[in-house]
C-alpha cells in the first residue's frame, strides 16, 4: 500500500485501519454521499439498475468467497439464493413473521443447506466438486423447490407476494427507492462483514486452503472444518441475496434461480477479478450496465429489425458469454487488477515506477 | 416384468445416444484435458443445422453428412479461436471459457431458430411401431440406436486403426513423448474438438427426431456429465457404458419413482446417482485412479 510521505502510525490499530489518510476518508465520504443522496435523485430507472447491481453483488459475494478465497469452485450458488428467497417468502406468508426475522432465518437455512452440499468437498475437489455443486442446483431448484416447496399452502407453481407484504419495521418496501435503501444497507453490511472476516484467522485459513490445501493442513488448519465454514458463510450470503431479491418481485418462482444464474455469477466474478472484493462490485456493475446499455442500443433498431427485440434475451446471453470468453482470453485477472494498476499509475505519476 | 423389460430396452436405445455424446466429451477431456460444459450447446447446434438442411429439401442421410461436415469445421474453428489459447490455464478459467461458449452458442441457436419446438417434417423414420412379443417400440428409437451404434463403431475404429486416431491416443497417453515422436499435438486438440462437435451433432439430431427439437435438447449436455463421471472421465468404453447406464436409470426412475412424487425425478436421478458414485468411487469404472484427497 502506498502512503504519502509523512504519514506514519504509532499504534497497530491505526496501521490496520481501512482508511488511513484524509484523502481516502474524503473519497469514501463522497462515495457514501453519492450512494445515499446522489443516486436517489437520478430517478427511477437508474435506481432499478442499481437494485439489479446490488442483487448481483449480494449473490456474487458468496461465489467469490468460495471460488476466489477458498478455491472451491461452485456452479450451484443459485440454489442457496433460492433457499433464502423461498424461506423468506414462506416465513412471511405462512407464518406471518416480520421480514427481517424471516430473512435472517432464511439466510441461516440457506447456510445449512449449503453445508449439506459442501460435505462432499471433504472428499473431492476440482471437477468433481463442480459436479456435486451442479447436482445441488438441480436437486434443490428443479426438484425440491419446483415440485414440493412451490406447492406449500396449496399454491401452484409460484408464490405471489401482494404489494405491502414486505415491511421493515414501520416501512413498507413498495417503491424502487425503498428497495434501493434496503439494498444499500445490505450491501454495505455484507461487504464490510466479509472484508473484515477475510482479515481474521478464518479468512487467512481460507486463503491458505485456496493456495495449497496440503500445506494448509500441515500448518494446522483444519481443512474440512474451514471448507464447511466457507460453504456456510457463502450460503448465508446467498440466502441474504435471495431474501433481498423477493422484495422487488411480485412473484417468486423457480425460474428466477436457474442453473444459468449460477454460471452467470461465476462469470461476474471472473469479469470482475477472482479473489478480490472489488472484483465482485466491478463485475456486477460492468455486466449489469453493459447489458442495460445494450438494451438501450437495441431498442431504436428494433423498428427496422423486429427480430432484435423478440430475441433480445438471447442477444443478452450471447453477449455475456462472449464477454466471459474475451475477458478470460485478454484480461484474465479481471477489472479489479486493471483498477489496481490504474491506481498505482496515478500514485506514481509522473514517474513510470 | 413386461414394463421392466420395456423400460430397460428403451433405456438402452436412448442411452446409446447419450453414449455418443459422452464419447465426444471424453475425447476432448482425454486429449486436451478440457472439461467441457458446452456439450449440450454443441448438440443443439448440430441438431438445428441438420434440421435446416433437411427442411431445405436434402434427403436425411445427406443432411446428416452435411451436419457432420459443418460440425467438423465448427470444431476446428472453436478450438483455434478460443481453446488453443487456454492451454495450461487453471481449471476454472478453462471451464468458464466453455461455459461462456455455451451461453454464446445457445444464444445463437435461440436467436436464429426461436424457442418453438420443431419437428423434422416429413417424418424421417416410419412412425409404425415395431412389436417384439408384447413389447412395442417406436421405429425411431431403433433407427437412432442403429445410427448411434454405427457411429460409435466408426469412432472407436478410428482411434484403434487410423494414423490420426493413433496419434490422438499417443497424445492422450503422454503428451511430451508424443511431441518428441513428431505428433502434432495442436492438430490432435483440433481433431478432438471436431470429433466432439460431430458426435454431439448426430446425438442432437437423433434426439430431436424422437422428441421434437427445442432449446431443451441442450439439457443432454448436462446429462452427459453423470455418464462420463460413471465411466471415469477419460475412458472411451466407460463413456459408452456410462451413457447407456444413465439412459436405463433415467427410464427406470421415470417408470417407477415418478408415481411416488409430484414429478421431475427423471431429470435429477442421474445427478443423485452421480453424487453417490463420486463419494464411493470418484474415478468411475475405468478412469485414471489419481484422485487427490485432502
Amino acid at each position: 500500500m502506498y502512503l504519502p510521505s509523512g504519514v506514519y502510525h504509532e499504534a497497530y490499530r491505526a496501521d490496520h485501519a481501512w482508511w488511513q489518510t484524509t484523502f481516502v476518508r474524503a473519497k469514501m465520504a463522497f462515495l457514501v454521499l453519492f450512494l445515499i443522496v446522489g443516486l436517489p435523485l437520478a430517478g427511477n430507472y437508474p435506481l432499478s439498475v442499481a437494485n439489479i447491481i446490488g442483487y448481483t453483488i449480494l449473490s456474487a459475494l458468496g461465489v467469490q468467497l468460495l471460488i476466489g478465497y477458498t478455491g472451491q469452485i461452485t456452479l450451484g450458488h443459485a440454489a442457496f439464493i433460492a433457499v433464502g428467497g423461498y424461506a423468506t417468502a414462506i416465513g412471511i406468508l405462512q407464518y406471518g413473521l416480520p421480514y427481517p426475522v424471516s430473512m435472517a432465518l432464511g439466510a441461516i437455512l440457506a447456510g445449512l443447506w449449503s453445508v449439506l452440499f459442501g460435505l462432499p468437498s471433504a472428499r473431492v475437489k476440482g471437477f468433481y466438486l463442480i459436479m456435486t455443486t451442479m447436482a445441488a442446483q438441480f436437486v434443490t431448484v428443479d426438484f425440491i423447490i419446483t415440485n414440493y416447496v412451490s406447492r406449500v399452502g396449496g399454491r401452484g407453481q409460484s408464490f405471489s407476494l401482494p404489494p405491502g407484504t414486505i415491511t421493515v419495521g414501520p416501512w413498507v418496501i413498495d417503491t424502487e427507492l425503498k428497495v434501493y435503501y434496503l439494498m444499500i444497507g445490505l450491501v454495505i453490511l455484507c461487504t464490510t462483514g466479509m472484508a473484515n472476516l477475510l482479515r481474521t484467522r478464518v479468512g487467512r485459513a481460507w486463503i491458505a486452503i485456496r493456495d495449497n490445501d496440503i500445506a494448509a493442513e500441515m500448518m494446522g488448519v483444519n481443512v474440512v472444518r474451514y471448507k464447511l465454514l466457507a460453504f456456510f458463510v457463502a450460503g448465508v450470503l446467498g440466502g441474504i441475496a435471495g431474501g433481498f431479491w423477493i422484495s422487488s418481485l411480485y412473484v417468486v418462482s423457480p425460474d428466477h434461480f436457474q442453473f444459468s444464474w449460477s454460471v452467470w455469477l461465476v462469470g461476474v466474478i471472473l469479469i470482475g477479478g477472482v479473489g478480490s472484493l472489488h472484483g465482485v462490485i466491478f463485475g456486477s456493475i460492468f455486466v449489469t450496465v453493459l447489458l442495460e446499455r445494450l438494451q438501450a442500443a437495441v431498442i431504436p433498431l428494433s423498428d427496422a429489425f423486429p427480430a432484435l427485440s423478440t430475441g433480445f434475451l438471447y442477444i443478452k446471453e450471447g453477449v455475456f458469454g462472449l464477454a466471459i470468453v474475451l475477458f478470460l482470453l485478454y484480461e484474465p485477472r479481471g477489472l479489479a487488477y486493471r483498477w489496481h494498476q490504474l491506481k498505482n499509475y496515478f500514485n506514481l505519476w509522473p514517474f513510470a515506477y | 416384468m413386461e414394463t421392466l423389460l420395456q423400460l430397460v430396452i428403451t433405456g438402452i436405445l436412448v442411452g446409446s445416444i447419450y453414449a455418443l455424446v459422452a464419447l465426444g466429451w471424453t475425447i476432448i477431456y482425454k486429449c486436451s484435458g478440457v472439461l467441457n460444459l458446452a456439450m449440450g450447446e454443441l448438440t443443439l447446434l448440430g441438431a438445428y443445422v441438420c434440421l435446416a438442411f433437411y427442411t431445405w429439401g436434402f434427403p436425411f442421410p445427406v443432411a446428416l453428412l452435411a451436419t457432420l461436415i459443418v460440425g467438423f469445421i465448427l470444431g476446428l474453428l472453436t478450438e483455434r479461436l478460443f481453446l488453443r489459447r487456454m492451454i495450461g490455464e487453471p481449471i476454472l478459467a478453462v471451464i468458464m471459457v466453455t461455459a461462456g461458449l455455451s451461453f454464446f452458442f445457445r444464444a445463437v441457436v435461440g436467436f436464429i431458430w426461436g424457442t418453438d419446438t420443431r419437428v423434422f417434417t416429413p417424418q424421417v423414420f416410419p412412425t409404425e411401431p415395431v412389436r417384439f412379443g408384447r413389447m412395442v417400440l417406436g421405429q425411431v428409437y431403433i433407427w437412432s440406436f442403429l445410427a448411434a451404434l454405427v457411429l460409435l463403431v466408426v469412432f472407436v475404429a478410428f482411434f484403434q486403426y487410423s494414423r490420426w486416431g493413433l496419434s490422438m491416443q499417443a497424445a492422450a497417453d503422454d503428451e511430451m513423448a508424443a511431441l518428441s515422436l513428431g505428433v502434432s499435438v495442436k492438430r490432435v486438440y483440433a481433431l478432438a474438438w471436431a470429433i466432439a462437435f460431430m458426435a454431439a451433432g448426430v446425438g442432437g439430431t437423433l434426439l430431436g427426431n424422437i422428441n421434437g427439437l427445442n432449446i431443451s435438447v441442450g439439457y443432454l449436455g448436462i446429462l452427459v456429465l453423470p455418464a462420463v463421471v460413471l465411466g471415469g472421465l477419460n475412458s472411451v468404453p466407460g463413456a459408452i457404458v456410462g451413457g447407456i447406464t444413465i439412459g436405463i436409470l433415467q427410464n427406470l426412475s421415470g417408470g417407477y419413482l415418478e408415481q411416488l412424487t409430484p414429478g421431475g425425478v427423471k431429470d435429477i436421478a442421474p445427478f443423485v446417482f452421480m453424487v453417490i458414485i463420486m463419494l464411493f468411487r470418484p474415478y468411475g469404472l475405468w478412469g485414471w485412479e489419481k484422485i487427490e484427497r485432502v
